[in-house]
């Protein structure tokens, strides 16, 4: 591994077309995703999820008996004509559930080594954007965690790339590395991309924030290929994105004590996501993208054991 | 400083060079990088350490490359300017120059302006003074200074539009010289003639001796005049030697500046050419200017003024003017054919001298549609306007027929004996084609032209050559003859149709038009002072060219010129246009007449020398240029020594190198200075996704609630239909661009002061556009049936008393509004028993039965709802209502919002669910 590596610059986290279309692209070629409805969030947006109960959706759900003191305009006339009482027509109370997305943007995930498909940065969003569309396809409500509100417009890549770009513009490209921490509210669904090289007690803390009210979620944690092999060898200076050095005569002597610390590291992350019930993967961007969006769609469509 | 021909403008730089040493020892120690790696996951091992590598040093010719590369950086900043050799100054006194600046400088006045700069910098670098005199101020003397002073001068200096006067400059020269003895004087020469070329000359010669005459070898380049011939617009032109470019192009404009066509003219060996531009003789009416392409003097620019365009044609009709009925007037097809080419004018109604008026204002064509000439006077008015060159043209009828008028080509059987018996034709006759030597040949006479009545010519010597139009029997149509300069015409029938459908067919207005041309041929060649249309009278001047041929506002100095009498161009009167400006007199530069004769100086002993001159060479760009090739080779040795060699990069150096070497010598030009206009930044984002607005109130509650109310109505539209509309937005109808929003709505809030006129002005015309206003009044509530009006109404009534408005009425059951998306009964919000006004439609078909759903011709361009629409369609994060509604519900709300999307949808859908196509399924689903 001769030649140097470097940071991607910072408005390569930034979505553009490429992006956006990557995603679509995604999204296209899965039907959409309609959440786990057994526990549809309580909200009183319509959506396709049946409730079960009268309310107020497209459907028909069933003629009850009119009570004394109801407006006469909601007397249905045509079942009332049959026999002598009279009926009004009740529909389905049918409602949306809701997914959060969020993927790391901070400047460590604008990295690329040549063993990669795409930068880790690029890679989460495009997952995010493609599971965002794919559930505003099915109808269902989506928003970027910590950042817009929930929409469930078929534009809705277009909308939550407005919001990161000119969220981006108002940071200068310094994405925080973990999501704010908003309470989610019950039945909520997440899913958090990054690649997590941070503390992780302070990855717990934030975890347990969001989860508090009982909402579930998904993390999946993206490396990159040189991230977990440590192929260097020779005389190399590396550096990362907060400016810390280290001088290596000879990079190989690192390998074996990077190796065990990683595994350890993603050992605690993915222990931290267990004690709120969510569940952790992992995906190097070496892998196609289908693979993770496969896996996340399975999970939230499965929607875990609760 | 110089060596040589050498020179450095800021030589100081060069001390620079002293500190190379310093350099080769500072790049001595800097060593190859070792190879930097990003890594993000860094944190996990930083507190490991190891031991580290040395550096190696740099190699002794990447070291050499680098200083020359310093080396060159440093001379190109000194400024260095390779000089060629010029001509030394002659004498130790002062610089004169001398310098013609009449319009035939003009041409290549940068040039002069450039050659003489180069002289008085060589005389300002020899320490000498320099004084400047320029021919148009010859009689101011000439004032010594530092070249910085003559430099400044020299450049305040323009062409004029005339030939200033030479020999009035002499004394000034002549008092300078005895001034300052060893004067060196240099006569930047136009090399035309102009009157006192050669004397002038002379007497310079005689002044001092090695005067140095720079002259052009380009001849001077002039528009001498122009004249509208028949077929085309024939312009003569001049130049003063042979040699230089022959050919070029012609270029005519209109009065405000549109080029109307362009002529190619060749000068061949001659000094004289013509430039015919052939064009409609509609289009060449309106050519106010010619010029020569690429010869930008006052000189190559012909002005021309009303007298060398329209023919001015007076119309007099004998028969009483019916003004109801218009078509049987016979100076209506005249006005009708003549129009398009000539300035028509026609005595007033009930003018007791029409002829003898429409004589005094000037006309060139006289056309007398059945009018008697006869009385003395009146023959004798128009025999001195024959005479003067004018053109007469008569049509017959009943009072002609009935005789007793001189006025013809050719005698006229009259009495009651000549019509009638021998002119009871069985069939109307038809034209036969033009002879050759007709002013008509080449016109084809159009089979459905007939002539069922005329007047006959008595059969008599000299009437066949007399004749321009014959029927098919022979019988003269047209007869013509000249009187004098001036040309007497006569149409055998009528001007109007009852005698003949000639004035009907196209051919009338050729030979009209053709009559027209051929007048003003023979007005021009009479008298060409004739037409001053204002006798004495001072012109003052409206527009005038300066020395380089462009049009512009008078100088002070212009002075108004007398309508007569023959004109020299000068300081005071500029070449341009003087008199009013709908009918001005056009000067031009070159008088009729003038010759462009060279200078010739031959026996005179004058130093003669070229305008152009070898330019100093700037040897900045080449040593950049070297400098930069030496950095991409450092470039190259860096990638090659630490080790990051790759092909690509090799590829991508190489084509860089290929690519810039051809672009570096040239300097970089200007960039042209873009004008951007100033859109602010809502507008640009409005323009770009459809998007439903609300007018702020003042009211802060009020707002609040239209934005959250159009928020969750967008995201319903968003959701349930194919609009996907941006975020709702605040606007202010007085001051923002309303053009964006397909809808506003408007909540009256009744305390809040009513905004300007300007505002109620700007919605109006909004509306008129194809917008829609919401206007919701909210009172549903207080409103008692045919009880008082309410607050917001009022303030309602007030704002939109000056707007026009349709008629209203409550919204029908059938109205298209409540089928647009969603069948409805009626627009509800947080109340639902208040009314909603709509544009009224046209009254209910006879079947509607099979009309369920009405539309008018268009969107109504305002809905007034009083139920508080958007407190209903307001919903938080999570869909739940936001305010109270009246009786409630979460069925309520969604009515509310259906009703919402149906208004939307109205608005940008129109009347299309009103079409018939949809009746059967809307018949359908209203029946389920």
């Amino acid at each position: 591994m001769a030649e140097s590596l470097t940071f991607l610059p910072k408005k390569a986290s930034r979505p553009g077309p490429g992006q956006q279309h990557a995603a679509l692209d995604l999204a296209g070629r899965l039907p959409p995703l309609v959440l786990a409805a057994r526990t549809a969030a309580a909200a009183a947006e319509s959506g396709v999820h049946g409730r079960r109960r009268a309310g107020t959706g497209e459907s028909f759900w069933q003629f009850r008996p009119f009570v004394a003191g109801e407006a006469a305009q909601s007397v249905d006339w045509r079942r009332s004509a049959r026999d002598d009482r009279l009926y009004v027509r009740e529909r389905e109370w049918e409602a949306a559930q809701v997914l959060w997305v969020w993927s790391d943007l901070s400047p460590s995930m604008n990295y690329r080594s040549p063993l990669a498909l795409q930068s880790k940065a690029e890679r989460g969003l495009v997952l995010a954007l493609a599971l965002a569309e794919s559930c505003a396809k099915a109808g269902e409500r989506v928003g970027w965690l910590g950042l817009t509100r929930l929409s469930s417009s078929r534009d809705s890549t277009d909308r939550l790339a407005v919001a990161l770009l000119s969220e981006a513009r108002r940071l200068d490209d310094e994405f925080p590395d973990l999501p704010a921490a908003v309470p989610l509210r019950p039945r909520e669904k997440a899913v958090l991309i990054g690649d997590f090289l941070v503390d992780v007690a302070e990855f717990a803390a934030r975890l347990a924030a969001l989860a508090g009210q009982g909402a579930r979620g998904h993390v999946l944690a993206i490396f990159d290929p040189v991230e977990e092999a440590f192929p260097f060898e020779g005389q190399a200076e590396f550096f990362d994105e907060a400016g810390a050095l280290l001088r290596a005569g000879r990079a190989e002597q690192f390998a074996e004590d990077y190796r065990s610390r990683l595994a350890s590291h993603r050992a605690a992350l993915e222990q931290a996501a267990r004690a709120q019930g969510w569940t952790f993967a992992l995906h190097g961007t070496d892998r196609p993208a289908t693979e993770a969006l496969l896996s996340l769609r399975l999970a939230l469509a499965a929607d875990g054991a609760r | 400083m110089s060596f040589l021909a050498l020179s450095f403008s800021a030589p100081l730089v060069l001390l620079a060079l002293a500190a190379a040493p310093l350099l080769y020892l500072l790049l001595r120690v800097t060593p190859p990088d070792p190879a930097r790696i990003a890594f993000p996951p860094l944190k996990l091992i930083l507190d490991l350490k190891k031991p580290d590598a040395t550096p190696a040093r740099t190699p002794l010719w990447l070291l050499l490359l680098r200083m020359a590369l310093a080396a060159l950086v440093i001379l190109a900043m000194a400024g260095p300017v390779f000089t060629p050799a010029t001509a030394p100054l002659a004498k130790s006194g002062p610089l004169l120059l001398v310098l013609d600046d009449g319009w035939p400088a003009a041409p290549d006045w940068a040039e002069r302006v450039k050659a003489a700069e180069s002289r008085i910098e060589q005389a300002g670098r020899a320490g000498r003074g320099a004084a400047i005199v320029a021919i148009s101020e010859g009689s101011r003397p000439a004032a010594l200074g530092d070249a910085a002073t003559a430099l400044s001068r020299l450049r305040a200096l323009s062409p004029k539009p005339f030939f200033p006067d030479r020999l009035p400059a002499l004394p000034a020269l002549a008092n300078f010289i005895k001034a300052h003895g060893e004067a060196q004087l240099v006569w930047l020469s136009d090399g035309v003639e102009s009157a006192d070329g050669r004397a002038f000359a002379g007497k310079l010669a005689a002044l001092a001796p090695d005067v140095e005459i720079l002259r052009d070898p380009r001849p001077v380049r002039a528009l001498a005049g122009a004249e509208n011939k028949a077929t085309a617009l024939e312009a003569s032109l001049l130049r003063s030697a042979v040699g230089g470019q022959a050919q070029g192009l012609l270029r005519a404009f209109d009065q405000k500046g549109a080029l109307l066509g362009e002529a190619p003219f060749d000068f061949d060996a001659g000094l004289t050419a013509t430039a015919r531009l052939t064009l409609p003789v509609e289009i060449r009416n309106d050519v106010a200017r010619l010029d020569l392409s690429g010869e930008s003097s006052a000189g190559a620019v012909f002005l021309l003024d009303a007298g060398a365009r329209r023919r001015r044609i007076g119309l007099v009709a004998g028969a009483s003017v019916d003004v109801a009925q218009p078509l049987l007037s016979p100076l209506y097809y005249l006005r009708k054919a003549l129009g398009p080419f000539a300035d028509l004018r026609e005595a007033k109604p009930g003018d007791p001298d029409p002829i003898g008026h429409l004589l005094d204002e000037g006309v060139d064509v006289l056309v007398l549609a059945d009018a008697g000439a006869g009385g003395t006077a009146l023959s004798q008015r128009l025999d001195e306007f024959l005479a003067a060159g004018g053109t007469i043209l008569r049509f017959a009828g009943p009072r002609l027929a009935a005789g007793g008028d001189e006025l013809t080509p050719a005698h006229l059987r009259r009495g009651g004996r000549t019509l009638g018996g021998a002119l009871s034709w069985d069939q109307p006759k038809k034209l036969a084609p033009f002879d050759a030597n007709s002013p008509f040949f080449g016109l084809t006479p159009p089979a459905e032209a007939t002539v069922s009545r005329q007047v006959l010519a008595e059969p008599e010597e000299g009437l066949p050559g007399k004749t321009w139009a014959r029927l098919a029997d022979g019988t003269p149509l047209v007869t013509a003859e000249r009187r004098g300069p001036g040309l007497l015409i006569l149409f055998h029938i009528t001007a109007d149709t009852t005698w003949s459908n000639l004035p009907l067919s196209e051919l009338f207005v050729d030979m009209l038009r053709r009559i027209a041309n051929l007048s003003a041929l023979v007005a021009k060649k009479a008298a060409p002072d004739s037409e001053a249309p204002l006798g004495g009278e001072p012109l003052p001047p409206s527009q005038t060219l300066d020395g380089f041929g462009v049009l512009g506002a008078p100088p002070a100095t212009a002075k108004p010129m007398l309508a007569s009498g023959n004109i020299l161009v000068s300081a005071e009167h500029p070449p341009g246009f003087y008199g009013p400006p709908d009918a001005p007199r056009a000067l031009n530069a070159m008088a009729p007449g003038a010759r462009l004769a060279p200078l010739d100086i031959s026996g005179l002993s004058l130093k003669s020398a070229e305008l152009t001159q070898a330019q100093p060479v700037d040897l900045r760009p080449p040593l950049l240029v070297a400098a930069f090739v030496l950095a991409l080779a450092d470039a190259l040795a860096s990638l090659v020594l630490g080790g990051r060699w790759r092909r690509q990069a090799a590829l991508a150096m190489l084509a860089l190198t290929l690519g810039f070497a051809p672009l570096a010598p040239p300097p970089a030009q200007a960039e042209p200075a873009r004008t951007s206009q100033k859109v602010s930044p809502r507008d640009v984002e409005s323009a770009l996704a459809t998007r439903l607005a609300y007018v702020v109130t003042g009211d802060a509650h009020v707002d609040e609630i239209s934005r959250q109310g159009l928020t969750s109505l967008s995201e319903v539209l968003a959701q349930r239909t194919a609009l996907n509309p941006g975020p709702p937005i605040g606007v202010d109808p007085a001051r923002d661009e309303l053009a964006f929003y397909p809808l506003i709505y408007w909540p009256i809030a009744p305390e809040t002061p009513q905004p300007g006129p300007e505002s109620a002005k700007k919605l109006g015309a909004y509306m008129k556009q194809g917008g829609l206003v919401l206007f919701d009044t909210r009172d549903a509530m207080f409103q008692q049936p045919g009880g008082p009006e309410t607050a917001a109404r009022r303030w309602l009534r007030a704002y939109l008393a000056d707007v026009d408005l349709p008629a209203l009425e409550p919204v029908p059951r059938d109205h298209v509004v409540t089928k647009t998306f969603y069948l409805l009964d009626n627009i509800v919000g947080r109340t639902v028993d208040g009314q909603t006004l709509i544009e009224a439609l046209p009254p209910e078909p006879a079947d509607p039965a099979n009309r369920p759903a009405r539309a008018g011709d268009s969107v109504s361009p305002v809905i007034i709802a009083s139920n508080d629409l958007a407190a209903a369609w307001a919903g938080g994060a999570f869909g739940e209502a936001l305010y109270p509604l009246q009786p409630g519900g979460e069925r309520q709300r969604e009515l509310a919002l259906r009703g919402g999307v149906n208004i939307v949808m109205y608005t940008l859908t129109g009347n299309y669910k009103a079409d018939q196509v949809h009746v059967r399924e809307l018949l359908e689903r209203l029946g389920h």
